[in-house]
């Protein structure tokens, strides 16, 4: 008798749901524009050297922002994470709030804080805005990534180089070259999000691709036009994404604790004062300052910008929250599926494309995922999905289900195969295996994947606004709706808000799982 | 020789070596014995200058290199070279590279032809363009052995590089080593815990437990010892 050892009903379940909510959606979109020739080809025509200009001057824009905040994102991770700077982690932490916050919100900081200063917003209404809001979002990111790659390197591999020659050849020919993958995927990821994003240039009134596609969509309602620009698009972060494809999937930055690599530290003793100068500089510029300005500018008018807005936001926050909450756990639930059956692969053949599957919907630019659930949904057959809260948390769960596994697949890694082995040899079920041994050891991985998922549906906007059903409330769309025409005071005191609020969850989510954490001793 | 101190080293607020006193003879191939977390690889780090002692001074060759939390001379120039337990050979660097690495301050002609003969006398010609990863376990071993004696070291510090090798391999590089201390002239201090790798090498060994000296001696004299701890040490 063969006894099984891994059953794979889950699998099917999450990749069928996967396949078929989301990823159907894209390919139908696409097939379709392109099976009606007529149209392609009276689109192809209206591809205009303008709009290859537009995409050329997105592709600069976020080339730019990719380089200079993959540099500056490497200098803080080579402080924080590299030398024995003191307080290191309390400046990891507070440098990584950018990260959560939505590029919205920084926007509206940094205009609210130039019309403070110089009493008019224009430079910032320009490229140079785009570039300034982008580049304190993702400089989190490329400390995060490029730091894990840090502390992955045995101090002995430079240990033995700095018996040799200097400190500064060592990082130039061993520490340089060691975390090339890594530098390149931040670049990667980040000129991604940032060709992708559509709600900072949409604020400050600049015009970039992903904002001409949205034009075309909902304002000229030339949908294979749109379409049509938007495959630019995809196959630009595909194209992209297939370069660095092997470390972008395996996504080792998207852990919780390490392997145990026990790696090297600098000490810093004359460069200490520049060093901390250099921390506390960044974090003014990219928390301090954005916060202080959103903060003065709520009070501007004692506490009634701020009794408007909670007003305002109040009928949305149970909505969001709902939403946010169904679609995390779904999203637990996918990335625990992908995650455990790419491990078992030898098994299921299937799963490492479920993997990529889920890459692939990350990947895409928002607004483009956006225009394919609309086009799949909206159609006689599917309007109850189309006009309900399903559509949003099917692009959610599409959109974030890449993080949760591969926050839950490293983590997996980390736990020893003979744990599950010992438990075959005795003839444990799968289901009992999963229950007693897996999934308790996974928690700190599924509870670290819920909030990150639920903060960043939260503050979701690209997605939402084009999406959501109507007469729905949901907080970021409100925000970001009423802001346009709001008074300073209020879409200030609105974005604080929202910020707080975000803060607020990783705590309260924290106290809720803290008993479960204890239970098994995984809390530290 | 190669003489410390009074040395003393915490890590994390925890003393790991405490008013430590050690001499290694000129040419001699002295083993550090004991269990793990007893000190021994953190004797080799303080005299590479990888770290440095809370109190304490390290000499080499009667020259002051550390003292007081204080490096005095730079690591790279105390000539010192070190094989790491996992060997530590630079993945992204074929053989050549690993090699080459140190010498680059000399003229190119010359690292080849250093690189080309040390290569050849650990028998690693044919796998001048393999990466780390292309070659056996015994290959790599040879191959960070190479690296260290390519610039001609005084001082040779091994840290249990034996020791995920299989046992007919383990006898060979043993082998080997004794060959190399008297080729090259070599004053080698050699970490393990395993007594028998110990005794099948050393000139002279250290028995340390808790960061502290139990024994020292010859072979003979530490089979022969007295001492409580040295006995229940070497007789597993």
């Amino acid at each position: 008798m063969v006894r099984k050892l891994v059953h794979n009903e889950l699998f099917i379940i999450g990749f069928a749901a996967f396949f078929i909510f989301a990823v159907l959606p894209v390919i139908y979109t696409i097939s379709i524009t392109f099976f009606n020739f007529q149209s392609v080809w009276a689109n192809l025509q209206e591809l205009n050297i303008s709009t290859f200009l537009l995409l050329l001057k997105s592709i600069l824009l976020s080339a730019f922002v990719a380089f200079l905040a993959t540099t500056i994102g490497s200098v803080l991770a080579f402080v924080l994470y590299k030398t024995t700077i003191r307080y290191s982690s309390f400046f990891k932490i507070l440098l990584l709030l950018p990260l959560f916050i939505s590029p919205y919100i920084l926007a509206v900081a940094w205009k609210e804080g130039f019309f403070l200063m110089f009493g008019s917003t224009l430079v910032l209404a320009s490229y140079w805005g785009v570039i300034i809001v982008f580049i304190s979002i993702y400089t989190p990111l490329s400390m995060l990534i490029v730091g894990n790659a840090l502390v992955n390197i045995s101090s002995e591999i430079e240990d033995s180089a700095l018996l040799m020659t200097s400190k500064r050849h060592v990082v130039l020919k061993i520490v340089i070259p060691l975390i090339k993958p890594a530098l390149i995927t931040s670049f990667i990821l980040i000129f991604i999000f940032s060709i992708s994003e559509f709600s900072v240039p949409s604020y400050f009134a600049v015009k970039v691709f992903t904002t001409e596609i949205f034009t075309q969509f909902s304002a000229f309602y030339n949908y294979s036009l749109a379409i049509l620009q938007s495959v630019l698009l995809v196959l630009l972060c595909l194209f992209l994404l297939f370069a660095e494809r092997k470390y972008i999937a395996n996504a080792p930055f998207l852990a919780i604790g390490n392997k145990g690599v026990v790696f090297k530290l600098y000490t810093i003793e004359k460069q200490k004062v520049l060093l901390y100068s250099i921390l506390v500089l960044w974090l003014f510029v990219s928390i301090f300052l954005p916060l202080t300005i959103l903060v003065a500018q709520s009070f501007s008018g004692g506490a009634m910008y701020l009794v408007q807005a909670i007003n305002l936001i109040k009928p949305t926050i149970l909505n969001s929250f709902f939403l946010a909450f169904v679609s995390s756990i779904i999203v637990v639930f996918i990335g625990f599926t992908a995650a455990y059956y790419n491990s078992e692969h030898h098994l299921i053949k299937l799963a490492k494309y479920f993997d990529l599957l889920l890459l692939f919907i990350f990947a895409i630019p928002s607004i483009i995922f956006g225009i394919s659930l609309i086009f799949f949904y909206n159609q006689a057959a599917l309007s109850m999905i189309y006009t309900s809260y399903a559509i949003l948390i099917i692009a959610f769960v599409g959109k974030f289900s890449f993080i949760a596994s591969k926050l839950i697949s490293n983590s997996l890694k980390q736990i020893p195969v003979s744990l599950d082995e010992a438990a075959q040899i005795q003839s444990i079920g799968f289901y009992k295996r999963l229950q007693m041994l897996i999934l308790p050891l996974l928690l700190p991985a599924f509870f670290a994947s819920f909030v990150i998922s639920f903060i960043f549906i939260v503050g979701e906007l690209g997605l939402s606004i084009m999406i959501y059903p109507p007469g729905a409330e949901i907080m970021s769309v409100k925000v970001y709706t009423i802001m346009a025409n709001a008074p300073h005071g209020l879409s200030s005191a609105m974005s604080l808000i929202v910020f707080l609020i975000t803060l607020g969850i990783i705590p309260f989510f924290y106290l809720l799982v803290r008993p479960m954490l204890n239970k098994y001793h995984l809390s530290k | 020789m190669i003489q410390l101190k009074e040395i003393s080293f915490s890590y994390n607020d925890k003393p790991l070596i405490r008013g430590l006193n050690l001499q290694f003879e000129v040419g001699k191939l002295t083993c550090l014995l004991g269990s793990s977390g007893c000190g021994k690889s953190t004797i080799l780090r303080l005299i590479a200058g990888l770290e440095v002692p809370s109190t304490g001074a390290v000499y080499i060759d009667n020259k002051l290199v550390a003292k007081d939390r204080k490096n005095i001379t730079m690591v790279s120039k105390r000539s010192i070279g070190f094989i790491f337990q996992e060997l530590a050979l630079w993945p992204h660097m074929t053989a050549y590279q690993n090699v080459a690495f140190g010498l680059q301050e000399q003229k190119k002609t010359d690292v080849k032809e250093k690189v080309l003969e040390i290569l050849a006398f650990f028998g690693l010609s044919e796998y001048i363009d393999n990466y780390p990863n292309e070659m056996s376990g015994g290959q790599k071993q040879l191959l960070a052995i190479a690296r260290s004696l390519v610039l001609q070291p005084k001082v040779l510090l091994m840290d249990e590089p034996l020791s995920n090798l299989d046992v007919k391999l383990k006898h060979k590089i043993l082998g080997y080593i004794k060959k190399l201390k008297n080729e090259f002239d070599l004053t080698i201090v050699y970490v393990t815990h395993d007594h028998k790798e110990a005794f099948a090498i050393a000139d002279q060994v250290v028995l340390m437990n808790e960061g502290r000296v139990i024994e020292q001696g010859t072979t003979e004299e530490i089979v022969g010892s007295a001492n409580e701890f040295v006995k229940e040490f070497i007789e597993y």
